[in-house]
């Protein structure tokens, strides 16, 4: 990974180039694409912090090293001029006007001078400040502390301590390189001290090798065979995969790219060998799924296939060129094949009974301690379901397949294969209801709940059924106890779980009456939800519409804010307004009917109105009369695009019928009138007017476009 | 020819060369070598400690009646703890599989990552699975916790499984066929042992009694803490851990029940781990002479 630094045309006349390695025991693999990316962004922001020039940051890394080159790092840094504020007078000088402990403290804390003090009045009173002029530092004293915290300072999902230092890191640290401008520069991190020997070989036959300049340094890499850049190793994995499998007449299973197998493969080995092997063809009667995982989990094989079926093949990468391949070829052979029996007698012994059978077993299986269990929450479903088919308009038997979908789709829960690969359940759930016989259509969307994943999303109609109702009931369950996510703390995946409900929702295009489905989840749980508590999940709910990845073009903040301040109760209908409404951005239809809400929004604002319906009998103008019958007439064409959801046209009516006519009767009338009769009247034809777009469209006062522009706030002239 | 009896020696030899005590098989039924009062109680503390031992482990769950060449009832671990951790820990442990005969330059050798952690135990650490050829032979922690307590020296645990390392030095791929001796070979002794222990592990052990061992033995446990006698009490833990494992082989243990049962059994770890630092200095012998 490369930065360029945008610094890099300060000139300096003298520059170096700058390698540390960090020699380890074997990374997990899951923690190096983080560490290398970290690695880099923070020492390019470190180093900018410093004042450092550089031309440009790269970092690299396998299970067994990370590797950092900054190229043409300046020799020198400019330190600028700094001010620092020190003590008050009072504190820094005695009666006689000698300095008192406490300056001399503060300079030598600060490594200044009594000459470079200054006192500054401030607003409360003399303070003495430190002014330190600008210098040039040599940057190898800068660099052992910089490079300390960079590395002390890099973030890992776990970290341990192995020895008696106490320093934390992914895995032991074992060697450290340190090389500027080719000589070695002295860093410690816990008990390491950095050197000029790198290892290679890995731990079987490890190999010192003297580094003596970055330039040496990946050539001694690369003789030893080890890919440094995880980018050209991952590449050379997948080149050396497929054409292996090319050779045996097939490809690679596709699911090796989508499930992140190839980026793990590629963070496992540093010197990546190819090899093929096979296994007893009757394990080719288990399910696709269950093969792949059982040779991704416990052998990080990759499968193979010809056409869509798979062959009783794999290809495996090798850490280093072995003397011979037949045994480790006969090894992994026989491991997979004792694997497979395995999974074999799971999937056997599962398919004994039905997966109805396996349904009530569910009695036994915890959903959440004061939540019950997976049977409690299946018959919710169950019911749940029936306010969904409603909304969606469900035939009678995709209401029933829904239906039983819900009752058999946290079976699988119970079976021994599910126990062995959790990842297959629904997977597995759509096996064993094939084996039963079951509809396919409430196979598929067993198997479907889980989505997304990955970016995919449920393809039939039930299954997008199913995996709403799923998580909506976890949802107001964990929300009803009192469980939220906070922050960044999520442990029930409820943030997850919201953002499919969204996703899923969205691709379905169904309605998602919010208050009826959350009145029937809580139903379903026998609990009286606090109107409170649906308004919290309602919200929680909207809010994952900021960050949803929205087809282009995707909605601004202030257009979200605007349809939700509409208090919609439908979700799928709130993102069609906002999806539709984004399309006018900028556009003068928008910023029409924009203005003439926010005309009557400024006019309702301080009013208060006591009168709810119109009265023209009251009218005294004869523009009133005219804006009326305007109202009237625009209020049916309105509902009608509204109720055909054609929220575009919808706006550009209201604002045809109201900008112009609006201005007009603004011009002419007031509407603050002495007279209160017409006073409210003429404020009722007002709210009137405002509440036929801002109820049941959005509340377009929120919109950015409308903010006068504030005036430029004078530049800061303080310095540092 | 590769024997386990003949590998067992050979582990034996080689760690100790390197300094290792070589302890004797616990006397009571585990799950793993763990277990052992020389790694449980041996990684808390200060003191430097060094040990090595076979332990026979019972995983009634993973019984298969004999018919799978990987899974067993019963097998045997080869456990090795150093406190502190050596910094050539990797390389040790390679030299040992060397020392067992196997040319690790034959061989794909890989450190896979893998956390570790005893629930039961109240202990974790991060290391690895180490896979020859695939094959999961060994398990390799730099421990972090054991019985809820950070550790003030860190203990590096090594635990191989015998069976695989013999399998994978000889070359035979059915364990059942692995010679124990030059006259005996492992299935003979063992065949036996995993059908009978498999039938009664899964079909036939009495739910109620092991049930009521539990509870029995974890009030024992518990007043045995109130006495003040920590390894007593620990082996008190060792029983119910076992009743656990075989209420969980009978399919008694839902779900939901699971995390109660560990969690039973790590307190009480957690009070023998405390009270044995405790007791340390009271115990050792050396301040009594």
């Amino acid at each position: 990974m490369t930065i360029q630094n945008p610094k890099s045309n300060i000139q300096h006349p003298q520059v170096a180039d700058l390698l540390l390695e960090i020699g380890t025991e074997e990374i997990p693999a899951a923690y190096l694409d983080a560490a290398i990316a970290q690695l880099r962004d923070d020492v390019v922001r470190l180093l900018n912090d410093a004042h450092s020039a550089f031309k440009s940051a790269e970092s690299f890394g396998t299970p067994r090293r990370l590797t950092l080159i900054i190229r043409a790092l300046s020799l020198v840094q400019d330190n600028p001029p700094e001010e620092i504020r020190g003590p008050s007078k009072q504190a820094c000088y005695d009666a006689s006007g000698k300095p008192t402990g406490a300056l001399l403290g503060f300079l030598k804390g600060r490594g200044g001078k009594l000459s470079q003090t200054k006192l500054v009045p401030t607003d409360k009173g003399d303070y003495v400040y430190l002014l330190k002029p600008a210098r040039m530092v040599p940057t190898a004293s800068v660099l052992p502390p910089l490079l300390i915290q960079l590395v002390s300072r890099l973030k890992f999902p776990k970290t341990m301590r192995w020895d008696a230092s106490g320093f934390r890191f992914a895995r032991p640290l074992r060697w450290l390189v340190c090389l500027y401008g080719n000589k070695p520069l002295a860093v410690s991190l816990g008990s390491l001290k950095s050197g000029k020997t790198t290892w290679v070989g890995g731990p079987k036959r490890p190999k010192a090798v003297h580094v003596s300049s970055v330039t040496s340094y990946l050539a001694g890499l690369k003789k030893a065979g080890i890919i440094l850049d995880q980018r050209q190793r991952k590449a050379r994995i997948e080149q050396l995969i497929r054409a292996a499998a090319k050779q045996v007449r097939g490809t690679i299973a596709p699911e090796a790219f989508s499930y992140g197998l190839l980026d793990e493969v590629a963070n496992l080995v540093e010197q990546p060998v190819v090899m093929t092997g096979a296994f007893d063809r009757k394990y080719l009667d288990l399910p696709r799924e269950v093969l792949l995982a059982s040779m991704a989990k416990h052998q990080r094989v990759f499968a193979v296939q010809a056409g869509q079926a798979l062959l009783p093949k794999f290809v495996a990468i090798l850490d280093g060129k072995p003397r011979t391949i037949e045994r480790i070829r006969q090894t992994f052979e026989h491991i997979l094949n004792a694997r497979l029996a395995d999974s074999l007698l799971f999937w056997v012994d599962d398919c004994k009974r039905s997966i109805k059978e396996m349904a009530n077993e569910l009695a036994g299986v915890t959903f959440h301690e004061r939540l019950g269990t997976m049977q409690d929450k299946a018959n919710r479903l169950v019911q749940t379901s029936r306010a969904l088919a409603q909304a969606w308009g469900l035939s009678a038997e995709e209401s029933k397949q829904l239906e039983r979908a819900c009752l058999l789709a946290k079976a699988d829960l119970v079976s021994r294969m599910v126990r062995e690969f959790p990842t297959l359940q629904g997977v597995m759930g759509k096996h064993y209801a094939r084996c039963a016989d079951e509809v396919d259509a409430v196979a598929l969307a067993i198997e479907e709940q889980y989505l997304p994943i990955g970016g995919k999303l449920p393809a039939s109609l039930i299954g997008s059924a199913l995996a709403i109702l799923e998580k909506l009931d976890t949802l107001v369950l964990y929300f009803n106890i009192g469980i939220e996510p906070t922050g960044d703390e999520d442990p029930f995946g409820l943030r997850r779980a919201a953002q499919g409900i969204v996703e899923v929702a969205w691709k379905a295009q169904r309605p998602m009456p919010l208050a009826a489905l959350l009145a029937a989840c809580a139903a379903s749980a026998g609990v009286q939800l606090p109107d409170k508590t649906k308004a919290r999940i309602a919200h929680y709910l909207f809010e994952r519409l900021y960050t949803f990845a929205w087809p282009k073009p995707a909605p601004s903040r202030d257009l979200i804010d605007a349809v939700l301040g509409a208090r919609p109760d439908d979700l799928v209908d709130a993102m069609h307004r906002m999806h539709s409404l984004q399309r006018l951005d900028g556009g003068q239809t928008l910023l029409k009917a924009a203005k003439v809400v926010e005309r009557t929004t400024n006019i309702l604002k301080n009013a208060k109105v006591t009168q709810a319906e119109v009265d023209p009998a009251r009218f005294q103008e004869p523009l009133e009369h005219e804006l009326w019958r305007q109202y009237g007439f625009s209020k049916e064409r309105i509902s009608k695009l509204i109720d055909g959801k054609s929220y575009v046209e919808a706006t550009s009516v209201y604002g045809d019928a109201f900008f112009d006519s609006l201005q007009e009767f603004f011009g002419k009338v007031i509407v603050n009138a002495d007279d209160p009769a017409v006073r409210q009247n003429r404020l009722a034809l007002m709210k009137a007017i405002n509440l036929l777009y801002t109820e049941r469209i959005a509340d377009l006062s929120k919109l950015a476009i409308l903010q006068s522009r504030s005036p430029a706030s004078p530049q800061s002239a303080v310095t540092r | 020819m590769i024997t386990l009896q003949r590998l067992i020696r050979t582990l034996d030899t080689f760690w100790e060369k390197r300094g290792c005590m070589i302890l004797q098989p616990y006397d009571m039924e585990m799950g793993a070598g763990t277990f052992h009062p020389g790694t449980f109680f041996g990684a808390l503390g200060e003191k430097p400690w060094s040990v090595a031992y076979v332990q026979p482990s019972r995983r009634p769950t993973d019984g298969r009646y004999a018919d799978n060449p990987l899974r067993m009832q019963k097998y045997y671990q080869y456990q090795v703890l150093i406190k502190p951790s050596p910094d050539n820990a990797q390389r040790l442990y390679l030299d040992s599989l060397r020392a067992c005969g196997i040319v690790l330059e034959e061989h794909d050798v890989r450190f896979v990552q893998d956390d570790w952690e005893s629930p039961t135990l109240g202990a974790w650490g991060l290391g690895w699975e180490v896979w020859l050829d695939s094959l999961e032979a060994t398990q390799f922690t730099y421990f972090q916790q054991v019985g809820g307590i950070d550790l003030p020296l860190i203990s590096c645990e090594i635990t191989y499984g015998l069976e695989r390392i013999a399998m994978f030095a000889s070359g035979i791929r059915d364990i059942y066929k692995l010679p124990w001796n030059e006259r005996t070979r492992y299935g003979e002794i063992h065949v036996p042992q995993e059908r009978q222990g498999s039938a009664y592990n899964f079909e036939h052990a009495n739910i109620p009694l092991y049930q009521e061992l539990f509870d029995k033995h974890e009030r024992e446990s518990h007043s045995l803490i109130q006495a003040g006698l920590p390894l007593p009490a620990y082996e008190q833990l060792l029983k119910c851990s076992h009743s656990f494992n075989m209420l969980d082989a009978r399919g008694a243990i839902s779900q939901s029940d699971r995390p109660r049962f560990v969690l039973r059994i790590r307190t009480l770890a957690k009070r023998c781990a405390e009270l044995y630092l405790e007791k340390r200095e009271d115990d050792n012998p050396k301040s009594k002479i």
